[in-house]
């Protein structure tokens, strides 16, 4: 246990410190570095599929490679991005909110970055020319039975060790969260980030084991020669679908949750007031995370399935809309008779919030059959998704970064150059992904390395890479800011925002056992009433 | 003014002359009712967010901010309507769906089978036609050829304004058949039939893309079809069309 420095805090650790350490802080740093790190590799992949897709014709690269670039783009972008960043939040914060030392299992929780660390080195390892996979993220059979889209073994093999690591952090955080709360922070107080993070943990206990079954069953058909997928065995390629998709849709919203977490923390801090609706914030994060484990059909509308079956699944989707269309409405509502601070973070989250909305709306027409049966599969899904992914979820984590950066490194990160990479973020990608939209209204198929000469497609497909190349810089700048200032940042102060929420009542970064003795919070003490904390200095 | 320009356009599509292809004209309605309601949200929400952005603002004079933690007619309210437009929806996308699914009586049968990487199609007499992925791309380049430089024989001859209906079936992986002016789409499963339906009013050369990833060339599954009149069809086909010819029209306003 006391391997990791008593005094010393975390960025001062040796590298033996690091990988023997079982202290959530330095876990949680651990997992922000590589996500960071997969977030770039995946990016730069992307630029290679952008640039591939500026014209007609295959300039830059073959088939194969585009196949298993975009394969890679898109898994390292869900899992390890996406996902994955949200166990650094997680790790390194849910201790510190609810006031206890560490979580609940620590030496699990090593194990858990451990199994992810491993992970990530298969991942890696796939890059390299005769490991490709090329059967995309979804990795459908009966083309991942085929040999010629590399090994599936080795693809069941990373999803088992992700799906572990997931696993193991999602029931450390929850029991953590549930066990360990320091006296006075009731379930009812507790911040909305702590909310989202216990519903997404449970979606995570609760979807996992059907992905990993999904892969186990490839596994076996791929090299056992059982037959549950392989329809020239009498198998079912559909089946594989519906398992697949039963997690798969759901952890969208492991990506999304604690991003509204984070937002919700961060739009209170800035208005300096507590959010709107509170009470049916949290009614929301549950409807969704209950809701969105009955709607997976609609990535099958088009698969060949009874209709009936896509008509109630086209209700249950569209009324998932409507707690998320309760969150942001309580969002916007908690600018009114705010006292709006404009920092770094609040401008990354008031950006998500608006393209948010966009991602959203998408979304609804993809749940109605009458419209999907023209855009499934096509690169209108790809710009929504983006829109949530690329830009809400993005956007986030990058405002989390800033927000919590003085915490994390008692330093302070530029508020100038933290803008103008928002600036570029924002133009640029709005740019690349609204014309993604129009040009998968227009019918251009998803996961094409080539595309028809037609004009209007040329046009759209030209202008998207050059917003993809400003919005890269832009990411650039804001990765750039980060580092930097994690060396050369002026000190910041322990609380820099004023707030009255327990991580920032500790010194900055915090000491290696966070608190001295369990903090009691007295009655009048809230996550978010700020003038509690002009009344008490300390605690 | 916003609101009446915004109904300028919508009447606009409604009154769009019919598609060159059907059922489009459905996605075309449920495009334009979402495209309405989505435009209206997005204000209803951008609008009071920045005013509210600009207004409580930190400034002199309003260094602290006021509480309003509840207000439940308000939050009621924001459920009820959205629960409503989005029920409106999806009924609305129910009762276009039936019309994109269900082929009208008496369609002309094509059995479509997808394969790594082509289509075979098989008409009711016998005749086939094949589309393999090397006749979409020049021989030298490998660059896909626009329209009308795919060879005759990599294209489907389909007779202008009779319905087609068309048996889905795949020999290898999944593939998925998208019929580029009709806006349908449905997936080629392996021992699995399914089916869509179009009806293209226009004679001329229209897309068909693999819309299901399927390898290595994917991106260049492609078909044509070659939409002629009825009597050159049967010229084509050697034959009289094995259906009543009878035409569709379309009626929903
Ligand atoms: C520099 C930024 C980015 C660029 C240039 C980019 C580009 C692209 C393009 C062009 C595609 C579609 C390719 C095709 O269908 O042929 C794609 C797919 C995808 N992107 Fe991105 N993207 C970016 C950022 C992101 C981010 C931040 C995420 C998620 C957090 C993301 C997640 C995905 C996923 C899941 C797919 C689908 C992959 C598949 O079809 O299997 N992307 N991206
Ligand atoms: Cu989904
Ligand atoms: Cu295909």
């Amino acid at each position: 246990m006391a391997v990791a420095g008593v005094h010393r805090p975390w960025f001062g650790a040796t590298l033996k410190e690091w990988i023997f350490t079982t202290d959530h802080k330095k876990i949680g740093v651990m997992y922000g570095v590589t996500s960071l790190l997969f977030f770039l590799i995946a990016g730069i992949s992307a630029l290679g599929i952008r640039l591939e897709l500026f014209q007609p014709g295959l300039q830059y690269m073959d088939e194969d490679t585009y196949n298993a670039l975009l394969t890679t783009h898109g898994v390292l972008m869900q899992f390890w991005w996406a996902v994955g960043v949200w166990s650094s939040f997680g790790n390194f914060l849910l201790p510190l909110m609810i006031g206890a030392r560490d979580v609940a299992f620590p030496r699990l929780n090593a194990l858990s970055y451990w199994f992810f660390f491993s992970a990530s080195v298969l991942a890696v390892l796939t890059l390299l020319p005769g490991n490709h996979i090329r059967m995309m993220w979804t990795g459908y059979p009966p083309i991942s039975l085929n040999d010629n889209v590399g090994q599936v073994a080795y693809y069941a093999f990373i999803i088992h060790l992700l799906g572990a690591s997931s696993l193991a952090t999602a029931v450390n955080l929850v029991v953590t969260n549930l066990r360990m709360r320091a006296p006075g922070i009731t379930l009812g107080k507790m911040n909305l980030f702590l909310h989202a993070f216990l519903a997404m943990n449970v979606i995570q206990i609760l979807g996992v084991p059907a992905l990993a079954g999904a892969v186990t069953m490839l596994l076996l058909d791929k090299y056992f020669h059982t037959a549950f997928f392989d329809p020239s065995r009498g198998g079912d390629p559909i089946l594989y679908q519906n398992i697949f998709w039963f997690y798969s849709h759901p952890v969208v919203y492991v990506m999304v949750l604690p991003a509204f977490g984070v937002i919700s923390e961060i739009v209170a801090t800035f208005s300096r007031r507590e959010i709107f609706g509170r009470k049916s914030m949290i009614a929301a994060i549950w409807g969704i995370a209950i809701l969105g484990f009955m709607v997976w059909i609609h990535h099958m509308f088009t698969s060949g399935i009874p209709d009936w079956i896509k008509i109630i699944f086209s209700y249950t989707t569209v009324l998932i809309g409507v707690p998320t269309g309760i969150k942001i409405f309580n969002w916007v509502a908690t600018l009114y008779k705010g006292s709006i601070r404009y920092t770094t973070p609040m401008l990354y989250i008031l950006s998500a919030i608006f393209m948010f909305l966009i991602g959203g709306l998408t979304g609804i027409p993809l749940g109605l059959p009458a419209f999907d049966i023209n855009v499934q599969d096509s690169h209108f899904v790809v710009g929504h998704f983006h829109y949530v992914l690329g830009m809400t979820v993005t956007l986030v984590a990058f405002g989390g970064f800033f927000y919590w950066f003085p915490k994390v490194t008692g330093r302070m990160y530029s508020e100038f150059w933290g803008k103008v990479a928002l600036v570029l973020i924002m133009v640029g990608s709005n740019l690349f992904y609204f014309l993604q939209l129009i040009v998968g209204l227009e019918g251009m198929p998803r996961r094409y390395a080539d595309y028809p000469p037609i004009p209007q497609w040329i046009t759209l497909h030209e202008l998207q890479t050059v917003g993809a190349f400003i919005l890269a810089v832009g990411v650039g700048l804001a990765v750039l800011n980060l580092v930097l200032s994690a060396k050369f940042g002026p000190k910041a102060p322990d609380n820099p925002w004023e707030s009255p929420s327990l991580e920032w009542l500790v010194p900055s970064p915090p000491p290696p056992h966070n608190f001295d003795k369990i903090p009691h919070m007295p009655e009048d003490w809230d996550p978010y009433n700020y003038e509690w904390l002009s009344k008490h200095k300390k605690v | 003014m916003r609101k009446s320009a915004l109904l300028t356009l919508f009447t606009a599509s409604c009154a769009l002359a019919a598609p060159v292809a059907e059922p489009a004209r459905y996605w075309y309605n449920m495009y334009y009712i979402w495209l309405v309601v989505a435009v209206a949200i997005y204000l209803i929400v951008v609008i009071p967010a920045i005013y509210f952005a600009v207004k409580y603002r930190y400034r002199k004079g309003n260094e602290t901010a006021q509480h309003v933690q509840e207000n439940h007619l308000l939050e009621i309210l924001w459920t009820i309507v959205p629960v409503l437009i989005v029920i409106y929806l999806a009924t609305q996308s129910f009762a276009f769906y039936r019309v994109q699914r269900n082929a009208p009586e008496g369609a002309f049968e094509i059995k479509v089978t997808g394969f790594m990487w082509g289509w075979q199609f098989q008409y009711p007499n016998g005749k086939q036609v094949i589309a393999f992925f090397n006749m979409m791309e020049d021989p030298q380049t490998k660059e896909y050829l626009p329209l009308d430089k795919i060879p005759d024989t990599a294209k489907a001859y389909i007779p202008a304004g009779v319905p087609i209906k068309v048996l889905l079936t795949s020999q290898d992986v999944i593939h998925s058949f998208y019929v580029h002016p009709a806006k349908v789409m449905e997936d080629a499963v392996p021992g699995r039939i399914t089916h869509l339906w179009f009806q293209i009013n226009q004679p001329g050369e229209y897309w068909v893309f693999c819309r299901e990833y399927c390898g290595t060339k994917h991106s260049k599954m492609a078909a044509v079809l070659k939409v002629v009149p009825k009597e050159e069809f049967e010229k084509w086909y050697g034959g009289p069309l094995p259906i009543q010819g009878k035409q569709v029209s379309f009626n929903i306003q």
